[in-house]
């Protein structure tokens, strides 16, 4: 009998020879990318691999992540929809608004995106966020994984428009894709100040670490936004 | 305050109550459609943080959330199959058509080595390779058919190679068989590349041939792209290996990408090579653009390019002296 806990709201850590993370399966019977289904007492399982997956990794790394199953989520750079089957799974009776800029792999997302019904795919540029303003609604949650030089500004930009009061980011920041030659924790620090200083709203980071042994060179941020403004500095005017 | 959203535009007063709305038709389709136009449109965008299905419910477009969700979702999918399919553009089937070369060139060369090694055993003095041994499995299999009044006849006689079984000969011919269809469909590709670059991006073609061009295309990954990388980036475009270890280490700067293809550069003297590559690069670059923005064809721009080129060579008509060690000789910099 595999031994089951659970590490937060939809998230739960199953025990079977090894301990592995895992979702419960909103789409039973269905495979999205080659992960394990699991049955345990009549409810499906999907294993869910940190090495391929950001989210995955943050939950190991014992970020808090702040997703409940009523939870609308605005999930910018859905790539192929690996991670945002398990968010999918996770906020089973809320809303997950996933942006693509790339029609590749929209191409192959939109298969999983029909399956369910929580998904809403927008193949948009995530730096635009005014092109889906007319359909996307105030989220509790904005998680990105984009991989952009001015993910800081997306992050912003998207907040600004899109996060509830009391909302949280949760980002993934990818060195490589910011600068190839500097030292990935020179660009994580900058990042981090950006984040809570260079645009308008400003975050509150909660946490911050990097994704290894799962992701190299990734740094994880776990950010709110920032209640009331910053005393006595004024680094950009508003 | 006039908003657009996906189910219509609504008109909102100053504390957020709902004054008037005109939803949309209630279809799939044309949801979708409606959709996709407001994108680019910066005008009547919702508040931050509004409430799209709260106003939804409120004007009546439906009567539930669980109604609100499932037509969403519909809408989503269906403007997002839209984009995909209109997402094929003809740069991107010479793109596709780039790749397919690359692959079939790969494995032509490997099943051609293949064939070489294998048929050799058995009739090693024929002195063909490639696409003409492999036409001349299929023709004859074993050397014994090969007819007198071939040139190969008595090279065939004499040889030293071992004899061909039937069962052998069988299998030999049908590899050889397609390996001619893969030269074949290599022909079938470049003529294909040559005639769509011709269409599709005709100054670029001119100044790169239909085959750089492509290729060009093909790593920039689209037309587009390509039009908007400043002319440095498509002198080193296929050389990000080269170029990174220059950002990184103390390496030398690339001088040249796959642009080194083109018969200005591999023709030049080394020592002028950098320059042409700079030249070259930059008609490349407004050829690009010529064809992404305009399309008209610019038959100037070949002179130009020439002019250029034959002046860099009348300026450097010598390599570069090495310099002498301890000679303070000032480095010169020269920027033109």
């Amino acid at each position: 009998m595999p031994d089951i806990r659970l590490l937060s709201e939809g998230i739960f850590e199953i025990t079977k020879d090894k301990k592995q993370l895992a979702t419960l399966n909103l789409d039973p019977g269905k495979v999205v990318y080659g992960e394990k289904l699991i049955s345990i007492e009549g409810t499906e399982y999907r294993t869910w691999d940190p090495r391929r997956s950001k989210l995955g990794a943050m939950v190991l790394k014992k970020f808090n992540v702040p997703l409940r199953k009523d939870s609308k989520v605005l999930y910018l750079g859905a790539a192929s929809g690996t991670t945002v089957s398990h968010v999918s799974d996770i906020v089973s009776e809320g809303a997950v608004y996933a942006v693509e800029f790339a029609p590749r792999s929209m191409r192959d997302f939109i298969g999983l995106a029909s399956r369910r019904k929580n998904i809403f795919p927008i193949l948009a540029d995530a730096g635009k966020p005014d092109s889906y303003a007319h359909i996307v609604e105030p989220v509790d949650l904005i998680f990105q994984d984009v991989a952009q030089p001015n993910q800081a500004e997306i992050a912003a930009r998207n907040a600004a428009r899109f996060l509830n009061k009391g909302g949280y980011l949760l980002l993934s920041i990818k060195a490589r894709s910011i600068d190839t030659a500097a030292s990935p924790k020179e660009i994580f620090k900058e990042e981090v100040k950006k984040l809570e200083q260079a645009f308008e709203p400003r975050f509150e980071i909660l946490a911050a670490r990097d994704l290894m042994p799962y992701h190299e060179d990734h740094l994880g941020v776990l950010a709110k936004l920032r209640s009331e403004p910053l005393q006595g500095v004024n680094l950009y005017k508003e | 305050m006039k908003i657009n959203t996906w189910f219509g535009g609504i008109e909102v007063g100053s504390s957020g109550e709902i004054l008037a709305s005109d939803p949309f038709p209630k279809d799939v389709r044309e949801l979708a459609l409606r959709s996709l136009s407001l994108r680019g449109s910066r005008e009547n965008l919702p508040p931050e943080c509004f409430d799209l299905k709260a106003a939804a419910l409120e004007c009546g477009f439906v009567a539930s959330l669980s109604e609100y969700y499932s037509l969403l979702h519909e809408v989503t999918l269906e403007a997002a199959k839209l984009q995909v399919s209109e997402a094929l553009t003809p740069d991107q089937r010479i793109v596709q058509a780039v790749e397919a070369l690359d692959d079939i060139n790969e494995t032509t060369n490997s099943l051609s080595e293949r064939l070489f090694e294998w048929y050799g055993g058995y009739f090693p003095e024929s002195g063909l390779n490639g696409e003409a041994l492999a036409l001349f499995i299929v023709k004859y299999g074993s050397r014994e058919n090969v007819p007198p009044d071939d040139p190969l006849y008595l090279k065939a006689r004499d040889s030293m190679g071992a004899k061909l079984e039937a069962a052998d000969e069988a299998l030999l011919k049908g590899f050889a068989e397609s390996v001619c269809g893969l030269y074949s469909r290599r022909k079938q590709i470049e003529a294909y590349i040559e005639s769509s670059m011709e269409a599709l991006a005709p100054n670029l073609t001119m100044i790169a041939g239909p085959m750089l061009g492509a290729r060009l295309i093909s790593i920039a990954g689209s037309l587009e792209k390509l039009a908007s990388f400043p002319s440095s980036t498509i002198q080193v475009i296929g050389a990000s290996k080269a170029l990174f270890k220059h950002l990184r280490a103390r390496a030398p700067s690339p001088k040249h990408g796959v642009i080194y293809s083109h018969p200005l550069i591999n023709t030049s003297p080394w020592w002028v090579r950098g320059k042409v590559a700079r030249a070259l690069a930059a008609k490349l670059s407004l050829a690009a653009r010529i064809d992404f923005y305009s399309a008209e064809k610019n038959p100037s721009l070949a002179g130009e390019l020439e002019e250029k080129v034959r002046k860099i060579r009348a300026a450097n008509p010598k390599p570069p002296q090495k310099r002498q060690e301890g000679g303070a000789k000032p480095k010169k910099k020269r920027r033109k």
